[in-house]
């Protein structure tokens, strides 16, 4: 699983479109297609389908692994994403967005498979030169409950413009509960996107890498 | 005198050519990120008139070249951007080329 990151997060470097965070809903009417790697503790894979520019639906699976134990989750799950609030500024543009989903998890600390629930939020605000966002996620069933909450900060050293290629550098501070990782997590990022493709790639302070890859067509 | 007025109409017809409009222009907010460029790009694309669209982030301007005596209400022009999830601050008819706007963007790039 960790080789498929690595390889997507190559072939995207190496095609030169490399990745700001992911949003839930692209465009209305569009795919959505994520693949993460978290540092070796988190890796999932989303794909997402937007009627509409407020709403989309899908799924995704995720795999953790935690550093502080041996333990290992896998969840598959469906997913609604929706767009609560936009504000539609002069420069800049700000979201809120909420999801929701159930699922299906095995893991090496408890039998068989188990009923999963999901629930999520992301805010952000993002200017052409600016962007921040902070993403919570919480997963759950009978035998586990966990939450992954990412904070990021970015700036971009120039203005980008449509067709073009568009660099950001950013901050990630991420925070796992339910025993996936002690402490904050932090990671310096540097995030390429045209056109439909966006690839961002790091380095976190215990050296490993993060690299996220979506593509939106 | 047939000559003539057979001059006169192609003349009056040209000129009625000429003064529809061949490009929309739009001034759109929260134009931030090429996805919104791209969830623009093909919500216009739909429409059976368009032939050309020119997104430029740096002007917030979304410009529709028309095919041949063909157009787009308002109407339906703020309906797309809307369901787009971006918000039509004016709408311009213009009889600007979409080459010419596409130019006039190039050389205002910073």
């Amino acid at each position: 699983m960790s080789r498929w990151f690595i390889a997507l997060g190559g072939a995207c470097a190496l095609a030169g479109s490399m990745i700001v965070m992911a949003k839930p809903i692209a465009f209305a009417g569009g795919y959505t297609v994520m693949a993460e790697y978290g540092a070796g503790t988190m890796e999932e894979m989303q794909l997402f389908y937007a009627p509409r520019y407020d709403f989309s639906f899908g799924g995704g699976y995720l795999e953790l692994n935690s550093d502080e134990t041996t333990e290992t989750r896998y969840v598959s799950y469906a997913r609604l994403n929706y767009l609560v609030r936009r504000w539609n500024l002069d420069d800049a543009q700000a979201n809120i967005y909420i999801w929701g989903g159930l699922g299906s998890a095995t893991g090496n600390r408890f039998a068989g498979s188990v009923f999963s629930q999901n629930a999520g939020a992301q805010a952000d605000y993002e200017t052409r030169r600016v962007y921040a966002s902070f993403k919570t996620d919480l997963q759950r069933s009978a035998d586990f409950s966990h939450r992954i909450d990412t904070l990021q900060l970015g700036l971009a050293p120039y203005k980008h413009e449509y067709g073009g290629v568009a660099t950001w550098f950013l901050v990630q501070a991420r925070e796992y509960t339910g025993g996936i990782h002690r402490g904050a997590e932090t990671a310096l990022l540097v995030r390429l996107f045209k056109g439909g493709t966006w690839v961002e790639a790091g380095i976190t302070n215990g050296g490993k890498l993060q690299a996220m890859a979506m593509f939106n067509f | 005198m047939k000559a003539l007025r057979r001059i006169l109409f192609l003349l009056m017809c040209l000129a009625s050519a000429s003064a529809e409009a061949t490009t929309i222009e739009m001034n759109v907010n929260g134009l931030v990120c090429a996805f919104c460029a791209q969830g623009i790009e093909k919500q216009l694309r739909k429409f059976p008139a368009t032939s050309d669209v020119v997104v430029s982030l740096e002007q917030k301007l979304v410009a529709v070249a028309l095919k041949d005596g063909q157009d787009i209400p308002d109407s339906e022009l703020r309906r797309a951007l809307t369901n787009a999830g971006y918000t039509v601050k004016s709408i311009e008819r213009t009889q600007t080329p979409i080459a010419d706007v596409r130019e006039r963007l190039r050389q205002r790039k910073p």
